[in-house]
């Protein structure tokens, strides 16, 4: 039943700059980091001794602003698609249950930024070799840059599907979401147990471990409580 | 035949609103059901009921012999269902829209083409849904419902918006399903004209409930008829027809036989004139489905 809806769902968000999306994301972040060392790339090498970790920061404080913009405008665009024409009623009217329905709503969103973090780390890596930072490349460091930002967060990944599908105006999902832009963009006054801090993996015990499994178990509990009041929602 | 569908007692409540009342449906097996009712009356919330959209205030649903909240994925796969106006992704082909229902419903590849045939879309299949007219989307909504050649056909307003060309080419095709393919549907509609061309049994709405049910052939006898005579001195020739044994009445200098075979009309007419009076006019009256909806519905037109 999962594959079936997911190989439909796949089908669904082809032409809608999904994929666009998912690519420009990590590209951008990148870019932005170019431009960043094109324009002080001496006085940002004199920071440390360690350049690879100065260049994979200033990846890092870059990236959860973009996961969560990107976080935002997929699920809100995936819920759009149905939301457009109403295409829930004749969706939930086939043969499927509502609970595979949502998960794989959630398998697409997690997977198409995913796939944003893959091509994070090799663009991280590949403009760090040209950048000439040194022949040790910390390549563990990189995949941590890349991929944990991703794992915490899966909490964001379901509440925002959740607001996305619960609202059929998606005005307010994207109002939601830039407030949540926002608050990123301050993770640093955050408390640690706020949900747009954990993309940055920054917290008081300084282990971006504990961020991974906050941002996996409430994405878990998040997840559950959108698919439950899916469930149950009256299709108008 | 045996029952498709059941309702017992089927109730939903918005806010103290009651959308459908106590509301017992009954579709057998190859009837096309037409379901009637003014804008607003409950058909489409009791339509979302029996495809599991919406869950029943009280009451329960039986498709196929079984209660659909315990057995929905079962019974959904023989249902194919077109819920108000057509659904469809815009930014995909109509292969492509009917193809994301195809990989759910498990069926061959093939089906796609013989379904666009059906309704006639074959030329447009590599066309992106967002420039189709009205009339090639509910197409459209009724290949992706006949997708998987359900046993219960469930079209809600299906003819909605579409022009008289339109109106007559799906009514055709809805026509020709129950013998060809062995299927029942279930149609909705505000138009009576719509389904008494259309329908073979028929659930009259009015206000959440359920105020007629029964084969369209009985209701059509409920339309009575009526003949006029307007002749000269209509008093005498009341109590001339006595005679004959006809209940005739006297309104406004006119004679009123009701319900009456062509025999008895030849026999009234043939005395009055014996007798000597004048006949000017002879004239039937049938009350027509219209009328006799506006008096079941309380006068909200259909």
């Amino acid at each position: 039943m999962l594959s079936q809806l997911l190989r439909s769902e796949w089908m669904k968000i082809k032409r809608k700059g999904l994929w666009f999306l998912t690519v420009l994301g990590p590209l951008g972040v990148v870019g932005l980091t170019m431009v960043n060392y094109g324009v002080r790339k001496d006085y940002l090498l004199s920071l440390s001794d360690d350049d690879w970790a100065i260049y994979l920061d200033n990846i890092l404080s870059l990236t959860p602003l973009a996961l969560v913009l990107g976080i935002v405008i997929l699920t809100s665009m995936m819920a759009s698609i149905e939301n457009q024409t109403n295409a829930w009623k004749q969706w939930l009217a086939l043969p499927v249950s509502r609970s595979s329905v949502y998960l794989s709503k959630y398998v697409i969103a997690t997977t198409l930024l995913f796939v944003s973090s893959i091509i994070l780390g090799i663009g991280t890596t590949l403009y760090g070799l040209t950048l000439g930072l040194g022949d040790d490349i910390p390549w563990l460091r990189i995949m941590q840059v890349s991929f944990y930002p991703w794992l915490a967060s899966q909490a964001l990944i379901a509440f925002h599907l959740w607001v996305a599908v619960a609202n059929n105006n998606q005005g307010i999902t994207v109002s939601i979401g830039v407030v949540g832009v926002i608050l990123t963009f301050m993770a640093f006054f955050l408390p640690d147990w706020f949900l747009w801090k954990w993309p940055t993996l920054a917290n008081d015990w300084n282990n971006p471990f504990i961020n991974i499994v906050l941002g996996i178990s409430a994405g878990l509990l998040l997840f559950i409580a959108g698919m439950w009041h899916f469930c149950r929602k009256d299709v108008s | 035949m045996s029952i498709i569908v059941q309702t017992e007692q089927l109730t939903k409540t918005f806010q103290k609103q009651q959308a459908v009342d106590h509301v017992d449906m009954v579709i057998r097996e190859g009837e096309i059901y037409g379901f009637l009712g003014p804008n607003g009356a409950g058909k489409t919330t009791t339509i979302r009921m029996l495809l599991g959209l919406m869950k029943p205030t009280s009451g329960t649903v039986r498709i196929f012999g079984k209660e659909l909240q315990k057995h929905k994925l079962d019974i959904l796969r023989q249902v194919g269902s077109l819920v108000e106006n057509p659904s469809y992704y815009p930014h995909l082909t109509a292969y492509e829209n009917l193809n994301v229902v195809r990989e759910i419903v498990g069926v061959p590849h093939k089906r796609i083409s013989e379904v666009l045939e059906t309704v006639r879309l074959t030329e447009a299949a590599h066309r992106k849904v967002k420039g189709f007219s009205l009339g090639m989307k509910q197409r459209l909504g009724i290949a992706a419902a006949l997708l998987h050649q359900p046993k219960l056909l469930v079209l809600d307003e299906p003819t909605n918006g579409l022009d008289p060309s339109g109106i007559i080419e799906i009514r055709e095709l809805i026509k020709s399903l129950p013998q060809q393919y062995g299927m029942t549907v279930l149609i909705s509609s505000h138009l009576l004209s719509e389904i008494d061309q259309i329908a073979t049994a028929v659930g009259v709405v009015s206000r959440g409930k359920l105020i007629y049910q029964d084969q369209m052939s009985n209701l059509r006898k409920l339309a009575r008829s009526t003949i006029r005579i307007q002749c000269s001195e209509p008093g005498k020739a009341v109590a001339a027809l006595k005679q004959l044994e006809l209940a005739a009445a006297h309104e406004q200098e006119q004679l009123i036989l009701e319900n009456c075979s062509n025999r008895s009309v030849a026999d009234a007419v043939s005395l009055l004139v014996h007798q000597g009076h004048d006949i000017y006019r002879v004239e039937e009256n049938k009350q027509s489905l219209e009328q006799i909806f506006l008096s079941m519905t309380d006068g909200v037109s259909l």
